[in-house]
């Protein structure tokens, strides 16, 4: 009995350091790299040592180079606007949609439901040239707003929200339209009020993807001024000059941690709007 | 540094001093409407801030809005933009793509904005790659090709004495001796490699405008035109009909067994990109512009030399540069034509190729820039002038430099040479064909 | 609810013609519903329905994106042309493969992880967040950071092989182990989701089933096998479907790691229609790789929510 639980123990306890050797020294590798110069980072990986995952003698010289040089800055900041811009108005269209597929009655709701679905399965990115030019012709191309547009109405956000508000009781609102409420007032005092984890899981996850969105920014923006983090990163060598690789784990670094950040703090929200995706999906 | 900030400090001086003398008024202003030309250039490629602060002096109604992109990522922009409905009134663009955008009507053709004495002046490669159906599409700036960059400690402490002339330069096998003996550690995982990466795209190997020379060098241009030599030589039919026959032959398969033994058998030169590998001092021999040799005047990380680039049989370099031109749809097409006129000839074109360091496209400048009278500069404007060749111009360039590219580092990772060349020839011809 | 023949044509306004005269009240029902519905939906038909039908449109064209003015009407070329050159077989295999090899890998790695975390384990929180780091990296730093981690002479894993005696490995530079790289690679990022996933599962399982079987003698193997798998395979399946669109759509890696090389060993399909349409200057050829990608990504997600309905819905 004994021998077995230490046996357990010891495995559980590899388990845990393979996962961590898997997932976290990467992290590492590159977060301490990113606070070396190049030949440190070369030095400590031939031969491997312990050094590689620790800042040893670290300098923010790759940090002080990638803010004066490049624009990430600017960049960070328009990320944030085009990803919030996109949260707000994807919670918005996708809740009100989702309400009025579960909560109105009316002619052709399947219809419009298999509609929607069906764009859940277009591969979106083999489609950026039509896209580019339904968005360029609306004279949209080289703005932020041509970064969020195309994927506010997502499929994915509404398909999470109506199992959120399939679940609401009915009860809830019969109360609310006996009083005489309409649907406006019902949607935003009654049903928004109940569905506050999946809209937040929601909001995380839009802003995840667009935080993270990468091929359509590229094809859509072109002026620095407007490019966006991801964009940014990919391209921060200067014009066929390779970067060196501090400072390309710097800003690898930089495009990481706000995002990570924001996951620890909402985490519950995320696995737990994933898992339900999952089980009803 | 110093002597080139006076310079341009005494030139600034006197394009102002012209500037009042022909408007009598210290300060123009605009009368008219303003206009607004929008540029697409790559991140520190002219036309550079001087000249353009100094040309709105002389057209004070003229604004400038400026567009950059990666240079990866530059040939996708301009496809997308181009055909837009807003087009740049500007693109900055990889020469040889001239044809290919005239073609398709993105490009204005400047002919008739060319000043007096331009035809004397501008050298025959940059013409006739600017050229297209009897019309010129771009004025160019500067002309570049690639020499053989060393590290002088490096190499004389291996005992190697790198040729400085064209005349003694080495041969492939030759060069291949310089590196082992200078590399150091491991081959195939060289602490000091024999043969640096480069430094453009993603610092892989097989980029036309620097791999396409192995086999080309390969060939004979003197010979039958019907004969492999001949035609390994040119890497594509003269008249721009077909690639078949040309890149698969015995001479380009033998010069590409080389090629890839370098970065596997023999192992002096690595398979990927390694940043500032030479200026680091981590490599003894590098292929690069003259860029490289301006940076290396101004900020001298190492001791260095040139050596002109090897050759199998043929010394060959490929020419070219990036360079730009007015866009067909602009809506300021006169406008758009004189800033690119004016920006590559007199002062505006010598402030701007001073700027970047590559070499000049008008003959009257070359004689301005010291630099390349005497070695090691020198050995750039010895190579452009007697081996000099454009990459395989035509209105399909874009397509074949991308094939031809793949194929060359299918090749650098060990791939079949002669398959992959045949590959490519097919990949090619059904372009054409289409 | 009576759908019959009826259609909603949302965007053109409330314009439904119901069988019979609707109520007064109904149709103040269908006014509020389209209120609702036509925002979403307008941007649907703008940003996803219109390019599509653009798309498959073009697909019977051959222009190029720099000159579209020139397009000519080619008919059904651009898909004979699939059949006669081996490019579109060739990207498609290698997506299948690359597809076909997240999955096999996926499905159990992420079940074991499941399993692990679904047990009575110290500090699960943060392992499960650890396994979810790469889940809410972005595809552009995994790229990065794999490149680095793979490259042949100062990778991190090849200073991890040179420790225990390996020899180095070129991974991205060979055409045998680019793929299997870049398996590797999306493995990594999305083990962690499919372990989500399966926890969830998990956790809804009823226990008394497994325990009452525990008393009834079976081993643990047994009851993972014979009561938790098949009780799991609903989840399982709308994983499978999940990592099977996801690899289908692969971008990020073959365009930023490896161009599609060596020799086309990674030519992952929307890398290669791409590289079509912007580089090759073939979009019509390029639409016609589209629509073809379309249909494989429908019927392939048609069969599995078939699958999903019919078996395992209870």
């Amino acid at each position: 009995m004994r021998t077995t639980r230490i046996r357990r123990t010891a495995l559980t306890l590899v388990i845990i350091l393979l996962i961590i050797a898997c997932f976290l020294a990467p992290y590492a590798w590159v977060v301490a790299s990113s606070l070396k110069n190049q030949f440190t980072v070369f030095g400590d990986v031939t031969p491997l040592s312990w050094r590689a995952f620790v800042p040893v003698g670290a300098t923010i010289e790759n940090y002080v180079s990638l803010f004066e040089r490049t624009n990430i800055l600017r960049a960070l900041s328009n990320t944030a606007i085009v990803a919030i811009g996109q949260v707000v108005f994807t919670l918005l269209l996708c809740s009100m949609a989702a309400y009025a597929l579960t909560r109105i009655k009316f002619p052709g709701a399947n219809v419009v439901f298999m509609l929607i679905l069906l764009t859940f399965l277009l591969p979106i990115e083999a489609m950026m040239v039509p896209l580019y030019q339904v968005v360029s012709g609306l004279g949209l191309s080289n703005t932020l707003v041509g970064i969020m547009i195309p994927w506010i109405a997502s499929p994915f956000g509404l398909f999470l929200l109506k199992q959120a508000f399939e679940e609401l009781p009915a009860e809830l609102e019969d109360a609310a339209r006996i009083d005489g409420a309409g649907h406006v007032r019902i949607f935003f005092s009654i049903v928004l009020p109940n569905v506050k984890v999946p809209m937040v899981t929601l909001g995380l996850i839009t802003f995840l993807f667009c935080w993270n969105s990468f091929l359509w920014p590229l094809v859509i923006v072109q002026d620095p001024a407007r490019q966006i983090i991801q964009v940014a990163i990919a391209q921060q060598g200067s014009p066929t000059q390779l970067p060196n690789w501090g400072e390309t784990f710097a800003g690898a670094t930089v495009a990481t941690v706000p995002l990570i950040l924001l996951f620890l703090l909402l985490q519950k929200y995320f696995t737990q709007g994933m898992a339900t995706s999952g089980i009803k999906g | 540094m110093k002597i080139y900030s006076i310079v341009f400090a005494s030139l600034l001086g006197a394009t102002a001093l012209g500037a009042t003398g022909a408007n009598a008024q210290s300060t123009p202003a605009c009368t008219g409407e303003t206009v607004t030309l929008r540029i697409l250039r790559t991140p520190g490629n002219y036309p550079y801030p001087k000249p353009m602060e100094a040309w709105q002096k002389d057209n004070p109604c003229v604004k400038f809005e400026v567009n950059e992109v990666p240079f990866p990522q530059l040939a996708d922009t301009i496809s997308v933009q181009a055909a837009s409905s807003n087009p740049p009134d500007i693109i900055v663009y990889d020469g040889p793509n001239t044809q290919s955008y005239a073609a398709a009507g993105i490009l204005l053709p400047i002919t008739k904005y060319l000043p007096k004495g331009w035809d004397d002046d501008i050298l025959p490669a940059t013409k006739a790659e600017h050229s297209y159906n009897g019309e010129v599409y771009s004025p160019g700036i500067e002309q570049t090709t690639v020499a053989m960059y060393y590290n002088k400690k490096l190499v004389e402490a291996a005992g190697v004495k790198p040729p400085q002339t064209l005349a003694e330069a080495w041969t492939w096998p030759q060069a291949l001796e310089a590196f082992k003996k200078c590399q150091q550690g491991p081959a195939g995982a060289a602490t000091v490699w024999g043969l640096g990466p480069t430094r453009f795209g993603n610092g892989q190997p097989g980029l036309v405008y620097q791999d396409l020379i192995y086999q080309r060098s390969a060939g004979d241009p003197k010979v039958a035109p019907t004969s492999s030599a001949y035609k390994t030589f040119w890497a594509f039919a003269p008249d721009g009909k077909t690639a078949e026959g040309y890149l698969n032959t015995p001479e380009a398969v033998e010069a590409l067994k080389f090629y890839q033994s370098m970065f596997n058998a023999e192992g002096v030169a690595p398979k990927v990109g390694i940043p500032n590998a030479f200026f680091d001092a981590k490599a003894c021999f590098y292929i690069d512009t003259p860029a490289a040799g301006n940076a290396l005047i101004k900020d001298p990380k190492i001791e260095w030399g040139i050596t002109p680039l090897p050759y199998f049989k043929t010394p060959v370099v490929h020419t070219g540069s990036t360079t730009f031109g007015a866009t067909a749809r602009s809506k300021h097409p006169e406008i758009a034509a004189k800033f690119v006129v004016d920006m590559s000839w007199g002062e505006y074109a010598y402030m701007n190729v001073s700027q970047r360091g590559n070499l000049p496209t008008l003959k009257s400048l070359f004689s301005r820039f010291d630099v390349y009278n005497k070695y090691p500069m020198k050995v750039f404007v010895d190579q452009l002038q007697s081996w000099g060749q454009p990459r395989p111009p035509g209105p399909k360039f874009a397509q074949y430099d991308k094939i031809v590219s793949e194929a060359l580092r299918g090749v650098a990772f060990g791939g079949n040479p002669a398959e992959l060349m045949a590959d490519a020839e097919k990949k090619v011809q059904r372009i054409l064909d289409r | 609810m009576s759908t019959g023949e009826q259609t909603l044509t949302v965007p053109a306004g409330a314009k439904t013609r119901p069988r019979k005269a609707a109520t007064r009240r109904q149709k103040q029902e269908r006014l509020v519903a389209v209120g609702f519905l036509a925002p979403f939906m307008l941007l649907l038909l703008i940003f996803q329905y219109v390019p599509l039908l653009v798309m498959a449109r073009n697909s019977f064209y051959d222009y190029s994106l720099l000159n579209p003015a020139a397009e000519k009407f080619v008919g059904l070329r651009n898909f004979a042309d699939m059949i006669e050159y081996d490019d579109a077989r060739r990207s498609f295999g290698i997506t299948f493969l690359f597809a076909f090899g997240v999955v096999v890998f996926v499905i159990p790695i992420a079940f074991a992880l499941a399993l692990f975390l679904d047990s009575k384990l110290p500090a699960r929180g943060l392992v499960r967040t650890m396994i979810m780091l790469p889940v809410v990296t972005s595809s552009v730093v995994i790229a990065t950071m794999w490149s680095f981690l793979l490259d042949p002479s100062n990778g991190l894993i090849n200073g991890a092989l040179d420790i225990v005696g390996i020899a180095r490995q070129p991974f991205l530079t060979s055409t045998q182990q680019a793929l299997p790289s870049l398996i590797a690679m999306t493995l990594w990022q999305q083990v962690g989701f499919g372990a989500i996933l399966f926890l969830a599962g998990l956790q809804g399982v009823p226990s008394e089933l497994g325990e009452a079987a525990r008393i009834d003698g079976a081993t643990r193997w047994q009851v993972l096998w014979n009561i938790t798998i098949p009780l799991l395979s609903r989840t399982t399946l709308f994983v499978v479907v999940i990592m099977t669109v996801f690899s289908l759509q692969a971008f990020a890696p073959a365009f930023l790691m490896t161009q599609g090389g060596p020799q086309e060993a990674t030519n992952l399909i929307v890398y290669h229609i791409y590289n079509t349409a912007f580089i090759m200057q073939q979009a019509g050829y390029a639409s016609a790789l589209s629509v073809v990608l379309l249909l494989v990504v429908l019927a392939i997600s048609m069969v599995q929510m078939a699958l999903l309905r019919s078996r395992w819905n209870y």
